[in-house]
């Protein structure tokens, strides 16, 4: 049984152009659409009904408006509706949901109402990138103690990859970015990290006694050795979130969707970002410079 | 001891642990505590205006607990969050929210009502927690003239270990307060909390002094919190309402329903890809991937008896992510294996080194995703946090399940079973004798 053998390296430069691109239309999205922030960062009110009997959206905007939910959007799901608006008082919010609730003819049981104040959003997004410092710090010292700070560096350039491409996208649809989104964000940056760090185990592990080929061309030779594992995961990662996409509901599927994007955009990065970058750094050591030298003059 | 026995100890370990497990999650509906977003319920985050102090956050807290403790919901939590910058107001299963936001919205009123005062019906009914209808009473003096309540063990020998409560007010409140006692001497006066009884002394004396002491057999806590009423009974800090969630019940379980069907659908396919792809290690995978969920299972049960967690849809989600984490350390072990046994090594060899080289990588990234996981659980709020506890149980439950029954499954396997009939494992046959 012969496993396919394949250049990774000697494509970094296609891999890096792909990267590229998708980055710079990233950033073009995030600079000029901007993201789609939802209530929950500006402040707000979204009402979610579901088991309504016959309703076009547009009955729905209107019985909304009726009802004194000032500027309704209303969004369909798969059994029903949510409505954003931009009321910020919790009372009236209440008392404008049963009146829509009721004019529809739908139960209590079947709403939701989430009201946000006007000046929350800012906490959860200043705690959530808080967080996300701490951990990036977290991540850096871990791995630079436990391995060595290059492989920390470039692992962490190829989170910063993967979060800028799953926002990008998310500016590029204009879908709603919510706390959900960015707990989904956070935790794809670690399993992308998982990914990497099972890279550069092997490459580690392959690093010892390196003698008799280029630090990149061993580092290639262990790309392909854990290739399959790669593959696997990859999917036994994404099939379940995959199911959680078509089969969940409007929340599940909210987190679906950034986990989706975050999980392939990760395995990318890990091959395509991560390595290539790590190995070239390597390669600018005297010590393997020298061994390129040699194999470049045996050649 | 060799290798072998320990394996079948490993072994034995697991089966003691998912019996263990079962146990704490069975039957799961009521084992493991659901968040508000599935039961359904009022969840509301109330911050002050500006930023707070901690004892005044505090004191906020104190106030806030007695309002929704006046709703008589069974289950409430009400914690500080964010820091001590928020209030976190969780009422399951609540159905009535407009009375909830009113009653949390009060500014907070605290008066002292003669009890003689009130309807002869009404008076034998005035203790702690009864809750006089608006219009029914007028309130002889309003909580704002009391300068200073403490809490202070008791001095009475007749009841060592008890707790009291000590009052001052100020000059007005002073001669106010001594007619009021002067009229009341053997009878109650209540001390009402926006409406609610909070404690009905019985007066003792005439009070002409403006200090005066609330006895009864108050444990430390209750006298504590007796006098933080009594010295903010208006809220030191006002509050604002920023998040408000009031979710239907039917609406919640639908999506734990949509959520677990996804979840069990999920694990179908990978099992079957597995065992495609892997053969009879497959079927190792498929163990595997349920030991990993009953220990899950076990743990979010055990947390949730401790009232440390409730499933939400955020968990749902990284329940479902935690499946290729699961996954994963088998196809890292199947991987290695025929990595080792492609290079003539014996099923037994690969199995003893590669299940060890396969387990060191793990822990490595699993380690380092476990502390990328914990600044996010410490820092973040919401969902940000729940999605991270999920991560790391996933990460802890991962490398029991390795250690315990993928390793020693695979090597005893290994030692037997590979050599006879290779191809079922997809590894080659020539190396068996070696």
């Amino acid at each position: 049984m012969r496993r396919p053998y394949i250049d990774f390296m000697g494509k970094k430069r296609v891999m890096f152009s792909i990267s590229g691109v998708v980055l710079v239309v990233a950033i073009a999205a995030l600079a000029f659409r901007g993201l789609n922030l939802g209530i929950e960062f500006k402040g707000g009110t979204a009402v979610t009904i579901t088991n309504v009997s016959n309703a076009t959206v547009a009955q729905v905007r209107s019985a909304a408006s009726d009802a004194g939910l000032p500027e309704p959007e209303v969004q369909t799901t798969q059994n029903g509706f949510i409505v954003r608006s931009i009321e910020t008082s919790t009372g009236a919010a209440q008392t404008e949901a049963s009146a829509l609730a009721s004019t529809l003819h739908v139960a209590a049981a079947d709403t939701q109402v989430n009201t946000i104040g006007p000046a929350w959003g800012s906490n959860i997004t200043n705690s959530a990138l808080l967080a996300l410092a701490v951990s990036i710090l977290a991540i850096l010292a871990y791995v630079s103690v436990r391995f060595e700070y290059k492989m920390a560096v470039t692992g962490v350039i190829a989170l910063f990859h993967d979060a800028i491409i799953t926002l990008g996208l998310y500016a590029l649809l204009g879908r709603e970015v919510t706390p959900n989104t960015v707990a989904a964000l956070l935790t794809i940056l670690g399993y992308s990290l998982y990914d990497t760090i099972v890279v550069f185990h092997r490459i580690r592990e392959n690093t010892q006694n390196l003698s008799k080929k280029t630090f990149m061309a061993m580092a290639n030779d262990s790309l392909n050795q854990v290739m399959a594992r790669w593959i696997n995961t990859g999917l036994a990662s994404l099939i379940p979130v995959l199911c959680l996409l078509f089969l969940g509901g409007s929340t599940l599927q909210d987190f679906a969707f950034a986990l989706t994007i975050g999980l392939i955009s990760g395995a990318y990065s890990s091959f395509a970002v991560a390595s290539p970058l790590y190995a070239m750094w390597k390669e600018h050591e005297p010590r393997y410079q020298a061994l390129k030298k040699r194999f470049a003059e045996a050649k | 001891m060799d290798s072998r026995q320990k394996n079948f100890l490993a072994l034995a370990g697991l089966v003691v642990l998912l019996v263990a497990a079962v146990w704490a999650f069975w039957p799961p509906s009521q084992r493991i505590t659901q968040g508000l977003d599935l039961r359904g319920g009022l969840s509301v985050i109330m911050s002050p205006v500006g930023t707070a102090d901690q004892t005044a956050m505090e004191r906020a807290l104190a106030i806030v607990e007695n309002r929704v403790n006046g709703l008589g919901v069974s289950e409430a939590t009400v914690q500080l969050q964010n820091g001590g910058q928020a209030i976190l107001i969780q009422m399951p299963g609540y159905k009535d929210p407009k009375k909830a936001i009113a009653a949390l919205g009060q500014t907070g009123k605290l008066e002292f009502v003669e009890v003689a005062s009130l309807p002869t019906t009404m008076q034998p009914n005035v203790t702690a927690g009864f809750v006089l209808p608006k219009g029914s009473y007028t309130a002889a003096l309003g909580g704002d003239v009391i300068t200073k309540a403490t809490a202070t063990a008791s001095t009475n020998k007749l009841t060592p270990g008890a707790y009291e409560v000590d009052m001052q007010f100020n000059a007005s409140g002073t001669t106010k307060w001594a007619s009021i006692t002067q009229a009341n001497v053997g009878k109650q006066i209540a001390i009402v909390l926006d409406g609610r009884v909070v404690s009905a002394p019985v007066v003792e004396n005439a009070i002409v002094g403006g200090d005066s002491q609330i006895t009864g057999s108050f444990t430390a806590d209750q006298a504590n919190q007796l006098a933080t009423i009594l010295q903010s009974g208006a809220l030191p800090v006002p509050l604002r309402f920023s998040q408000t969630e009031v979710v239907g019940p039917t609406l919640g379980q639908d999506a734990l329903q949509r959520g677990v069907l996804a979840a069990l659908f999920g694990i179908l396919i990978v099992a079957i890809y597995l065992a495609i792809y892997y053969r009879g290690f497959g079927v190792v995978a498929w163990v595997a991937l349920g030991s990993f969920a009953m220990v899950y299972l076990g743990i979010l049960a055990t947390l949730s008896r401790a009232g440390q967690y409730a499933l939400s849809l955020p968990g749902i989600a990284g329940i479902v992510l935690s499946i290729g984490l699961a996954a994963d350390t088998s196809i890292l072990i199947f991987e290695r294996y025929k990595e080792e046994t492609a290079m003539g090594r014996s099923p037994r060899m690969a199995a003893k080194s590669g299940t060890r080289h396969a387990i060191l990588t793990s822990l490595d990234a699993d380690a380092v995703t476990f502390a990328s996981a914990i600044p996010l659980f410490i820092f973040a709020i919401g969902p940000v946090k729940g999605f991270a506890l999920t991560l790391m149980i996933g990460i802890i439950c991962d490398l029991t399940v390795a250690m315990l029954f993928t390793r020693p499954a695979v090597m005893l396997l290994s030692e037997s079973v590979v050599p006879k009939i290779p191809a079922f494992f997809g590894v080659k046959g020539g190396g068996a004798g070696a």
